[in-house]
């Protein structure tokens, strides 16, 4: 686990930039790697009636989580939405909050 | 011809349990006529509603897996639209998601297997190895020690 994410962020972010850390413009932080969350944990289907499994992925104004923060696969993002998106019509998820 | 399908409802929270179950007949009975059967009933029970439909805010969910043709979920889903008492419905087809995922998981397994059986282990995990050995089951890195 920590061997795979190290490998990751070095790759990424240029960790040895950052750790030296003076020169300004570089990347302030330590960025962690991304992993789908699906993909790791091996959850095939994601299903509009887990409604567990979905909220984590509709923060506070309801809206879904970009790939781009969670990190989510392309595949398991569009199963995601469509699972997000028949969980709203049911009134399990909102639409909007506020 | 043979599909599934499952179909949640969402009946209003005025109606009674006997309501309840007169829709769980009526959505059977046409089931029946249609020449299709219910594999399947979960209630839910009364559950808030996560926004407001019209005046509600609970309703109580009711969960069929249906075997049948496209012509009974028309009839059904048409049925239900009319009906008063249900303030949400959804039908989804389910088999040929299933079968995707079914066969992800054995190919998945069967993999795992191989490559556990190639480094000379037992194919099936040992009771011992619990939590620590995370590396061995993840795909990307299994191919190169099996390599190795």
């Amino acid at each position: 686990m920590n061997g795979r994410k190290g490998t990751g962020a070095r790759g990424k972010a240029g960790a040895h930039g950052a750790q030296t850390g003076k020169d300004g413009q570089r990347r302030p932080m330590f960025r962690r790697r991304k992993v789908c969350k699906f993909c790791a944990d091996k959850i095939d289907d994601i299903n509009y009636k887990d409604t567990k499994l979905l909220m984590p992925f509709v923060p506070e104004r309801a809206k879904i989580l970009p790939r781009r923060i969670s990190g989510t696969c392309a595949m398991h993002q569009r199963k995601l939405r469509t699972a997000i998106m028949r969980a709203r019509q049911l009134a399990l998820i909102p639409y909007t909050a506020e | 011809m043979n599909r599934k399908y499952e179909l949640v409802y969402v009946v209003s929270p005025d109606a009674t349990d006997a309501q309840v179950a007169d829709l769980h007949t009526q959505v059977e009975q046409i089931t029946q006529r249609l020449g299709g059967s219910i594999e399947k009933t979960d209630n839910w029970g009364r559950r808030k509603l996560a926004y407001e439909i019209g005046p509600h805010k609970e309703g109580t969910y009711v969960l069929e897996t249906i075997d049948g043709g496209g012509e009974l979920m028309k009839e059904i889903d048409r049925r239900l639209k009319v009906s008063d008492l249900i303030i949400r419905h959804l039908v989804v087809r389910i088999d040929e998601e299933q079968a995707v995922i079914d066969r992800t998981r054995t190919t998945r397994t069967d993999n795992a297997r191989r490559r556990r059986v190639a480094r000379g282990l037992p194919p099936d995990r040992q009771p011992g190895e619990g939590q620590r050995n995370e590396m061995e089951e993840d795909d990307r890195f299994d191919m190169g020690e099996v390599e190795r």
